[in-house]
């Protein structure tokens, strides 16, 4: 009896259940709505080219949802094979964003075509991409988004961005789940990093070797190489490699076989 | 609280030549983001051709480097020779799992040549003992992520002595320079069959 | 007893503790689904030379409760598309009374319904899309079967997060786990599908099948089977699984009280 006389009292309430539903907790929402579908992606430019490539794995955890699924997609292009295209895009993370910013970003293109009578420039979508991701700031397109194209001087153009819109003009980007694994590579392949010229000097006058675009065919083997490599350590990659190559010629499209494992 | 594997930072690898191997390490020991040294080798010399890289939390690398050099001494005057590389194998693989539900947080690494056979040997662990048995190379550390796609990528069989440094050295320092958490300079040991060489790398030092 | 008549008849706070209000929410947010409630199991999908075939159980589950047993849950849209829905039951009905609207409208207009399995597709990939962008997600992994534009075998996935692939064979929940390795061992990514004949790929959904009633506790051995090409859409929706062997449930030990 008297657990029920010292029972606290809270504000004007008596202490039984039905008279306080004011002090009810908010249930909490369980539904998560991404995923990371796996793949990784990787562009490198040269002085009149650029290059995107993309696995074409799509996983779900440890299942594998299917080994042709394409990241890498032409943007602006006159029909739905994406034909007469000059800006390329890769996403990487969770797919349905991905392709829900391809379609925007394709749309805008086509957009500025038919309005301005001229096509968009590869800076202009660079920037127009990034204020697409920004737009959904707090609810964000979980990707890693790759543009290239070439620039008003012809030379290859390469952006790469976060997934709320921050980004940066680069010589070569690594995206998605082997990012770890193939950026240091190509940090050491692409831009020389850490390696000097022989009999330059000694010790701290060592003379670094300085980065300059690369031909075409040797970007080639090391985008290939690079795959090759991620593929034998991370399980999330690998099936097909997907290589766009865009030049003042339009974009070529080529698949190679990687390891199924 | 944070993993203990990745506080203090570091980075280690080890990869088979031609008749040699080749065992590196960052020298960065830091506390999270802070650095406080960058003078804190993790290899370490048991006999003539075999070392141990130990990456992981700093004090099981004082603590687990000391007690191997205990056990190494002992196994020293038992035997009246020195501990073969693959012997330090199986010592390193009992010693962790004897703590097995409650391990040092460490990734030790073992990079030798035997001097019965002549051959290179390297191998790497978890941190209750597992062994990986590698032809090829092994990292670990805060950086192995990084170290597997610079090694996968830049090593290749048979390199001789030289170009092995060159590689094993390239695939360290590119490796460490994009992960925080290693780099501020590099140790790189290049052992024959009677012969060892040291090199200190400076690396970037930010 | 006391003195709140109020109060007699419920249960104490201070013996059951405070009621939780959470479950009988009046205020704070509006509420969607964020969980299934009745629900089905694996859909089992794959392309042959000139179709697409594609296959369910029966059964709706009520959580571990074999709920409905006499559920449909392969749709057909308009004579050429066939969708097979996994996860939750009612937002099925919701969806398929989506798709039959649209195929009114489209059959009253005046080019007739011109949508093939690949319009579909992308239709109920953007619904699911736009639902799990607003927090209020369609619980449903589906695959679409049909042809494409071009009128080749087109075989799809949607899910409920908007998740979209393609491959030549298919499977949801327990399926992609059971029945896609059994798919790929009889038709391996080397092989063209133009090389698999209909009969072929037939039994391979009832091999799936019966492989999934053996081991999907959340399956039926009364299923439903669409065989879709050029000439229009087999149906058969009251099939019972034959030829069923349980002699390896002998050799199962370690459950129940079986000592050795």
């Amino acid at each position: 009896m008297t657990s029920l006389m010292d029972h606290p009292s809270r504000g004007e309430t008596i202490g039984y259940s039905f008279s306080q539903p004011t002090a009810a907790p908010v249930k909490e929402h369980s539904f998560y709505p991404y995923t990371d579908n796996g793949g990784s992606t990787l562009g490198i430019t040269g002085s009149d080219f650029a290059i995107l490539a993309g696995d074409t794995r799509s996983t779900s955890g440890y299942n594998i949802n299917s080994r042709m699924v394409p990241k890498v997609f032409k943007i602006g292009g006159d029909d739905e094979t994406g034909e007469g295209a000059h800006i390329l895009l890769s996403v990487v993370g969770f797919a349905a964003d991905g392709n829900a910013l391809k379609e925007r970003l394709d749309t805008v293109v086509k957009m500025y075509k038919y309005q301005h009578g001229k096509s968009m420039s590869v800076g202009a979508c660079a920037q127009r991409l990034s204020t697409i991701l920004y737009q959904k700031r707090f609810f964000p397109y979980y990707v890693h988004a790759i543009l290239a194209g070439l620039d008003e001087e012809g030379k290859g153009a390469l952006y790469s961005y976060d997934p709320v819109g921050s980004y940066e003009r680069e010589q070569c980007r690594a995206a998605g789940a082997a990012s770890s694994l193939i950026m240091p590579f190509l940090d050491n392949q692409v831009n020389f990093k850490n390696q000097y010229i022989p009999g330059s000097g000694e010790g701290h006058a060592l003379e670094p070797k300085k980065a300059e675009p690369l031909p075409q065919e040797t970007v080639k083997q090391l985008v290939r190489d690079a795959f090759t490599s991620a593929v034998e350590r991370h399980i999330e990659v690998g099936d097909h490699l997907q290589v766009m190559i865009i030049t003042k010629d339009g974009v070529e499209e080529v698949y190679h076989p990687l390891k199924k494992d | 609280m944070a993993n203990p594997f990745d506080i203090n930072g570091g980075a280690c690898v080890a990869m088979v030549g031609k008749d040699c191997v080749a065992i590196a390490c960052d020298l960065r020991l830091g506390m999270q983001s802070l650095t406080v040294s960058n003078n804190f080798p993790k290899i370490f010399n048991y006999a003539p051709s075999t070392y141990l890289g130990l990456t992981g939390l700093a004090t099981d690398v004082n603590t687990v480097s000391d007690l191997f050099r205990y056990k190494v001494n002992m196994y020293r005057l038992r035997e009246e020779r020195h501990i073969a590389p693959q012997t330090l194998a199986n010592l390193v693989s009992s010693s962790l799992y004897e703590k097995r539900f409650g391990p040092f947080f460490i990734s030790p690494v073992i990079a030798g040549i035997n001097h019965t056979s002549g051959k290179p040997f390297i191998c790497g662990f978890d941190s209750i003992g597992c062994i990986d048995l590698a032809k090829d190379f092994i990292v670990s550390g805060t950086a192995s992520d990084q170290l597997f796609g610079t090694c996968e990528g830049l090593w290749e069989p048979d390199l001789s002595p030289e170009d092995l440094f060159e590689t094993i050295s390239q695939a360290l320092l590119s490796g460490v320079d994009r992960d925080a958490l290693s780099g501020w300079g590099a140790q790189v040991y290049i052992i024959e069959k009677d012969k060892v060489t040291q090199r200190l790398l400076k690396g970037r030092q930010d | 007893m006391n003195h709140f008549p109020e109060a007699w008849g419920r249960p104490r706070d201070d013996v059951y503790g405070a009621y939780n209000h959470s479950y009988l929410q009046t205020s704070g947010p509006k509420t969607h689904t964020m969980s299934p409630a009745v629900t089905g199991t694996s859909v089992v999908g794959i392309k042959f030379n000139g179709g697409v075939a594609l296959a369910t159980d029966n059964l709706a589950s009520y959580g571990s409760l074999a709920r409905f047993t006499d559920v449909k849950r392969l749709r057909v849209f308009g004579n050429q598309a066939v969708v097979g829905f996994g996860g939750d039951v009612s937002d099925m009905q919701y969806i398929d009374r989506l798709l039959e609207s649209i195929d009114i409208r489209e059959n009253y207009s005046t080019h007739g319904n011109m949508l093939n399995a690949k319009n579909l597709h992308t239709y109920l990939a953007k619904v699911f899309y736009k639902r799990r962008s607003e927090f209020n997600p369609l619980w449903n992994h589906v695959l679409v079967a049909g042809f494409d534009g071009e009128g080749k075998p087109f075989l799809s996935s949607a899910d409920l997060l908007g998740t979209t692939f393609s491959a030549p064979h298919l499977a949801t929940g327990f399926g992609a786990h059971l029945a896609v390795p059994i798919l790929r061992r009889l038709f391996p990514d080397e092989k063209p599908i133009e090389e698999v004949t209909r009969e072929q790929a037939v039994s391979a959904l009832k091999d799936c099948l019966k492989v999934l009633f053996y081991r999907d506790a959340r399956s039926l051995d009364k299923y439903s089977i669409a065989v879709i090409t050029q000439e229009g859409i087999d149906l058969k929706e009251d099939e019972q699984l034959e030829s069923q062997s349980w002699a390896f449930a002998e050799r199962i030990k370690g459950y129940g009280a079986q000592t050795n």
